[in-house]
């Protein structure tokens, strides 16, 4: 890691946005993806430019349509415990609190983990299944990515060179989702999943609606809109049959967490599982 | 003499403050003036000539003082086989391999001058599994090895890649296996693991003016680097002096000598200029040292009454590139292949093997937990496909007193108990036979014994000398890295004097100038050796004192005594408080007798004999025996194959419980180790390359806190060591040998698989579950539990 990088702390999102425009310049929140990558080498910005002194970015506020905006600077541990999206997006949470540890939450941002777009990204299911959308600003303006279109591929998103993650809402039409996350890694703590599955179901609506969205097996995050229908339709007497769809829909790779043969078994096992338990 | 109440308490870390407060310096810690960073130039190929090293370019660069390759250094190292120079000189062996070293003014500097530097190389066919290794014609990856320097006691094989073969040939094995009622042969794997120790290697090295050459370096042994240092570089030992700082974790890792040669070379190129050598995280895991994978091929013969009477054991070490260490572990799990039992009629051959792989080394255990994953899960098998129960047949053929050993030594009553260890786990967690069983929950037990595997002459001494207050001041060599070993040291010499804990201070951090000997922290020997040193010094001190204390009060110094921090004649009451006594008496007339009191003394393990080379047989090859178990119970998820260790109990015989909190500390941090080499270590080594895939904290996971079984419940039986202080034996290591095999053991319980080869993943599990559920498909029968089980 060089030991002459620059660093800015600029105070408001168009500061931030044109210095941007230098070469080599990487925005920087927690920095938990963006630090030990270029500790490694695979990412090499000669400035770096912090954006947790921009104030805008901080809070966490409810939305016209009875949503939630999250700032692109809030860490995941604040979100975890918000009470609006305990109450509200409880599926968040669950897949919150499996990122690192605590202490790594304590500066790891939701928008980072987007940002970093990685296939086995946790809140990536959740945003996925709430349908969140990401508000981005640029020097050519601001505009919403609609999450389904935000992954593209391994370390890829929509987002165009220039572009800022201000916040990830949280539509209010997603409110009241319940269900789980179920995770399995090598370990209990602190480790990337191998697989990780999420399943979620709606409260008090008729017929009820039913979210599938899978993690670490596919080059992105994978919402499953056929395995939720097939549950919406039957409910959780289908659960074996969800699971099996999910299993033919994942694509996962063999990497030194796990082999794809067993990760595509794992998405069944757990698919039916998280289906079973919101019977 | 001996007074209580200090032994066998609770006292508290004599540098729990030191280091909760962070005033405990590391190396990395010191702050040196104009430091100057070291980066090394590895090895890209497993194996490869080299052809030309070139440092012109790298020498040039703006900030770099020192560029030296093998060409500089040709001498060899190593503790027991001199096999390893510092920098590769006509030959690279691993991917990491040292080929040259610079110094520079700034960490980037050294990087770039690295770069730099041109080497040619000759790819050379690299071997990685032990198999292979030793294959008629395989290619040599020591073809110099017979003209190697080595230890009497050590046997490379020249011509081969042997670098050592220990041959136990006990009673007549070939007719008591044909005469044996049923035959079992299985094959076990371990594959190299790393010690991950919080704190990388680090050392620090300056080469004054006048050639004496100073080092502080975070090490298990400071004297045995000096020893080493001084022949590599060909220095009087006179000239070197070794600083150890506190050490943040070794785990054997830090044992013998490892960064302390380069940094050295460096510094004798920049005179007067301290250069540091500290690896970072990813070096740490493929470039230092790891622990020795195995093959491990196990025939037991047994009679019908369920004693087992022949025993053959075939112990290939995977050593890696250099066995400069490693070799002693192949003799040490030689002469204690047969475990805590024993086998009337043994063969058994441990072999290390050369391979273009990362350096083996020490590793907690040294090789015990490695045959203990073979031998514990045999004697499961055996015991189960005779329709023994485990645990019975385990005592049956357990180890004690009357009872001969592997190498013929007949064990005493004060060799510790195997069998007490046995029912105790077994009781706390409930392993009668006749228990009702639960699908995919197990309970299995495996065995444990280890003796300290060491020179015949390793010696510990201490330096115990007074302040004017009567605080007693202890130096020691041995290095406490969170075992305790200070503290022990401090209840050693406070019970002994009887004076309070608080007035000993124990000067922990040795430096070679003004520390006494002690050979290595290693063998989970401290305790024992530098308690015995303690006790000698504490009793010469005791006599100086009452010598003086005698003359002082006109009384035989015979009927004195230390008492509560005085010397006292119980008949007239009369007494004197240390104070007045540690610097010498003053008469009331002004005249002074004694002097300041001080002792030097030292403890070698005695009687100790050398293994026939032909059989090993040997009356006492080792100072000692530390025997144990571990019980496990574990649940299985049989659709994921996670394994959840629910409970698990381990005892062991240490002779005397010194401190009940740092003695379960340690068996509490065994296990849990224990259960990361059991459950998710491996190094993997990408045969294509020979590059390490995982060599991260990302990619190779060891235990977190969350992972820490949800009961640990732990036991111990004193049986008095004869020659232990107070009777202690060492415990150290032993707490992290059986677990892998109890939890293995317990899986078979639990859903009737078995794992060979460490560590037992939830794959792993999974496949064998499969496999089983498809065998048992096939063969038309229904499994005995369903395989697929709704959560
Ligand atoms: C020990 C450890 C354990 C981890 N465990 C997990 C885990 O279990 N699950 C998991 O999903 N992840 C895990 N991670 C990865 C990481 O912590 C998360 O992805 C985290 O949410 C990233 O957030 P951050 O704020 O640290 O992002 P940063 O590292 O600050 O940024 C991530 C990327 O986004 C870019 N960026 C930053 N801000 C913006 C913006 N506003 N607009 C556009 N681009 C931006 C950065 O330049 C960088 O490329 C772990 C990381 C570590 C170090």
């Amino acid at each position: 890691m060089p030991s002459d990088l620059d660093f800015l702390s600029p105070t408001s999102v168009d500061e931030a946005i044109a210095l941007k425009a230098v070469p080599g310049t990487a925005w920087l929140l927690g920095g938990t993806d963006l630090l030990p990558q270029m500790r490694a080498g695979r990412k090499a910005p000669g400035r770096l430019v912090d954006l947790k002194r921009i104030p805008g970015l901080h809070e966490i506020r409810e939305v016209a349509d009875g949503g939630l905006s999250i700032g692109a600077a809030v860490p995941l541990a604040d979100v975890e415990v918000h009470p609006d999206v305990l109450d509200r997006f409880p599926l968040l949470a669950e897949c919150a609190k499996t990122v690192g540890a605590w202490p790594l939450r304590q500066r790891a941002t939701l928008a980072g983990n987007l940002c970093n777009a990685s296939p086995a990204a946790d809140t990536a299911v959740a945003l996925l299944a709430l349908e969140a959308e990401v508000e981005v600003a640029s020097t050519v303006g601001r505009r919403t990515i609609p999450i389904r279109e935000f992954f593209l591929g391994p370390g890829l998103s929509a987002l165009e060179p220039g572009e800022l993650v201000t916040a990830v809402v949280l539509p209010g039409a997603s409110a009241g989702f319940r269900g789980s996350y179920l995770r399995l890694s090598r370990r209990k703590g602190m480790d990337l999943a191998t697989v990780g599955v999420l399943v979620g179901k709606s409260n008090g609506t008729l017929p009820a609606r039913w979210r599938v969205a899978l993690a670490a097996v596919a080059p992105t995050p994978l919402r499953l809109r056929a395995v939720e229908e097939l549950l919406e339709a039957k409910g959780a007497a289908a659960a074996s049959e969800a699971a099996e769809a999910a299993r033919l829909a994942c694509r996962p790779i063999t990497d030194l967490r796990g082999s794809a043969e067993y990760r595509r078994e794992m998405v069944g096992v757990l698919v039916r599982r998280g289906a079973l338990s919101l019977g | 003499m001996i007074a209580s109440g200090r032994i066998g308490t609770d006292v508290p870390r004599v540098d729990g403050l030191e280091k909760v407060t962070g005033a405990a310096q590391y190396t990395a810690d010191l702050k040196f003036p104009r430091l100057l960073h070291v980066a090394v130039v590895r090895s890209p190929h497993p194996h490869a000539r080299v052809l030309d090293v070139r440092t012109e370019k790298a020498l040039r660069m703006p900030g770099v003082r020192a560029v030296v390759s093998g060409r500089d250094f040709p001498l060899h190292t190593g503790i027991y086989l001199k096999d390893q120079t510092v920098f590769a000189t006509d030959r690279v062996r691993f991917v990491g391999d040292p080929v040259a070293a610079v110094a520079a003014e700034t960490p980037e500097a050294a990087l770039e001058a690295a770069a730099l530097v041109a080497v040619d190389y000759e790819p050379l066919p690299p071997i990685f599994d032990v198999e292979e290794g030793i294959a008629d014609g395989a290619p040599l990856v020591h073809p110099d090895l017979g003209s190697y320097e080595v230890v009497p006691w050590i046997r490379p094989k020249s011509g081969t890649n042997v670098c050592n073969h220990l041959k136990i040939r006990k009673g007549d094995y070939a007719s008591a296996l044909a005469g044996s009622w049923r035959v079992f042969e299985n094959v076990f794997r371990v594959p190299q693991v790393q010690h991950v120790p919080m704190e990388p290697h680090v050392s620090v090295a300056r080469v004054d003016l006048a050639g004496k050459v100073e080092v502080h370096t975070s090490a298990q042994s400071p004297f045995t680097v000096r020893h080493l240092l001084a022949a590599c570089f060909g220095l009087s030992h006179g000239d070197v002096r070794v600083h150890v700082p506190y050490v943040g974790g070794g785990f054997g890792g830090k044992a013998g000598i490892n960064l302390e040669p380069i940094a050295v070379a460096l510094a004798m190129r920049c005179r007067g200029r301290w250069v540091r050598f500290m690896v970072d995280r990813h070096e740490e895991f493929y470039a230092t040292v790891v622990r020795q994978g195995l093959t491990a091929t196990l025939v037991t013969g047994v009679d019908r009454s369920g004693k087992v009477q022949a025993q053959k054991m075939h112990y290939l070490w995977n050593c890696g590139a250099y066995g400069g260490y490693g070799v002693n572990i192949v003799r040490s799990a030689g002469y204690t292949c047969g475990g805590a039992y024993e086998f009337p009629n043994v063969e058994g051959d441990s072999i290390g093997v050369y391979t273009n792989r990362p350096v083996g080394s020490a590793y907690r255990g040294f090789g015990m937990q490695e045959i203990h994953w073979a031998l514990e899960q045999q004697m499961d098998k055996v015991a189960l496909e005779i329709g023994m129960d485990p645990v019975e047949f385990r005592l049956l053929n357990a180890l004690g007193a009357g009872k001969a050993t592997v190498t013929g030594q007949v064990l005493d009553e004060h060799a510790g108990r195997v069998d007490l260890c046995i029912r105790s786990v077994a009781d706390e967690i409930g392993m009668d036979p006749g228990r009702q069983k639960t699908p995919y929950r197990g309970k299995g037990i495996a065995c444990a014994v280890k003796a300290p595997a060491m020179p015949n002459d390793a010696a510990s001494s201490v330096v115990m000398k007074f302040a004017e207050d009567a605080t007693l001041e202890i130096l020691i060599a041995g290095i406490d890295y969170g075992q305790g070993l200070m503290t022990v040291v401090a209840q050693f010499a406070a019970e002994a004097l009887d004076i309070p804990v608080e007035m000993v201070r124990v000067r922990g951090c040795p430096d070679t100038d003004l520390s006494p000997y002690d050979w290595q922290t290693v063998a989970s020997r401290q305790t024992w050796a530098t308690g015995n040193a303690v006790l000698r010094g504490a009793e010469e001190i005791r006599r100086k004192l009452c010598d003086t204390a005698g003359e002082a009060l006109g009384v035989p110094a015979s009927e004195l005594i230390l008492r509560g921090g005085a010397v006292v004649h119980e008949a007239t009451g009369r007494s004197l408080p240390l104070a007045r006594l540690v610097m010498g008496y003053q008469f009331p007339d002004g005249h002074a007798i004694g002097g300041p009191v001080a002792s030097a003394t030292s403890y070698l393990p005695e009687g100790l004999l050398f293994l026939d080379p032909e059989t090993s047989q040997s009356a006492k090859p080792v100072a000692k025996w530390t025997f144990g178990a571990q019980a496990v119970e574990i649940s299985v998820d049989p659709e994921t194959g996670q394994v959840t260790v629910e409970r698990i109990a381990a005892c062991y015989d240490v002779g005397r419980v010194v401190n009940p909190g740092l003695i379960r500390g340690q068996t509490y941090g065994g296990i849990v180790q224990g259960l990361g080499t059991g459950m998710m270590e491996e190094l993997l080594v990408d045969t294509k390359t020979g590059r390490a895939m995982n060599a991260s904290l990302m990619d190779y996971k060891i235990p977190s806190t969350e992972d820490v079984p949800a009961e640990m419940v732990v036991d111990f039986v004193e049986t008095p060591q004869k020659d232990g202080p107070m009777g202690a034996r060492g415990i150290g290591e032993h707490t992290m040998i059986p677990t892998p095999a109890a939890i293995a053991n317990a899986l078979y319980d639990a859903c009737g698989i078995r794992i060979s080869e460490m560590p037992i993943t939830a794959e792993k599990v999974w496949r064998a579950l499969k496999e089983k559920e498809r065998a048992a498909s096939e063969a038309g029968v229904a499994p005995a539990v369903p395989a697929s089980v709704t959560a």
